[in-house]
């Protein structure tokens, strides 16, 4: 990847960033006793198709289950 | 680099038998709630299943080398044989209205060239609250705030 495209890169990254901080904001604002992270993550995987959500919930809940045997 | 299923060629094939032979079935639980956005975590797929033992669901398992295994005593009703591992089946719904009536509420949400009828969000959150097991109220903030999550970003996207 060359310098310009890294650049247009990660400055499309923090767009994207500021702008999902600002939705969380909003929300926070309307439901000022919701957790932000749980907001934040929730934003982040409805921009995910349903089956990826999915294979990342049970990928970490039977991560979690071998941890605890 | 595609995205790996979460279901495997024989749990699609199953889940795929049952809609092709009309079984009424919905996903429910905390994996019905991670394909909405959820952030939560879970081990396998709730079912449930409007008639359990029916006749069109027995011929539907059979078609695809796997059964239904009625309760006993010490076990609840399960599906066995091939692509049944990751699937529970669920016999009550605390807190909720008949199969039919959630059913109504629910939503449908294409998985793997099928569409299945999941629970409806605010109807798990409800559900949970109902049940109020120990597991359930770690799971009731969650389901809340991403409850409140999804409604504004819907409401951001009114036609999706």
């Amino acid at each position: 990847m060359n310098q310009r495209v890294r650049s247009e890169t990660a400055a499309n990254a923090q767009r994207w960033a500021r702008r999902l901080c600002a939705r969380v904001d909003n929300i926070l604002a309307a439901h000022p006793s919701a957790d932000r992270d749980n907001v934040r993550h929730t934003l982040i995987l409805l921009e995910q198709p349903p089956l990826e959500r999915l294979q990342r919930s049970l990928i970490r809940g039977r991560a979690f289950a071998i941890f605890r045997k | 680099m595609a995205v790996p299923l979460p279901f495997s060629e024989n749990e699609l094939r199953l889940l795929g038998a049952l809609l092709d032979h009309k079984v009424r079935f919905m996903i429910v639980g905390l994996s019905a709630a991670a394909l909405q956005g959820a952030p939560v975590v879970t081990q396998d797929v709730d079912l449930w299943f409007e008639h359990l033992g029916d006749e069109a669901m027995s011929r539907a398992l059979r078609e695809v080398g796997a059964a239904y295994v009625p309760p006993s005593i010490d076990n609840p009703p399960m599906l066995a044989g091939a692509g049944a591992e990751l699937f529970d089946l669920v016999i009550r719904m605390d807190g909720l209205g008949t199969f039919a009536e959630e059913l109504e509420h629910s939503v449908e949400i294409p998985l793997g060239g099928y569409r299945v009828k999941v629970l409806a969000l605010g109807r798990i959150l409800a559900s949970k609250m109902a049940a109020n097991r120990p597991k359930d109220k770690l799971a009731i903030p969650v389901l809340r705030d991403a409850l409140a999550a999804t409604q504004a970003a819907a409401q951001r996207r009114p036609n999706t």
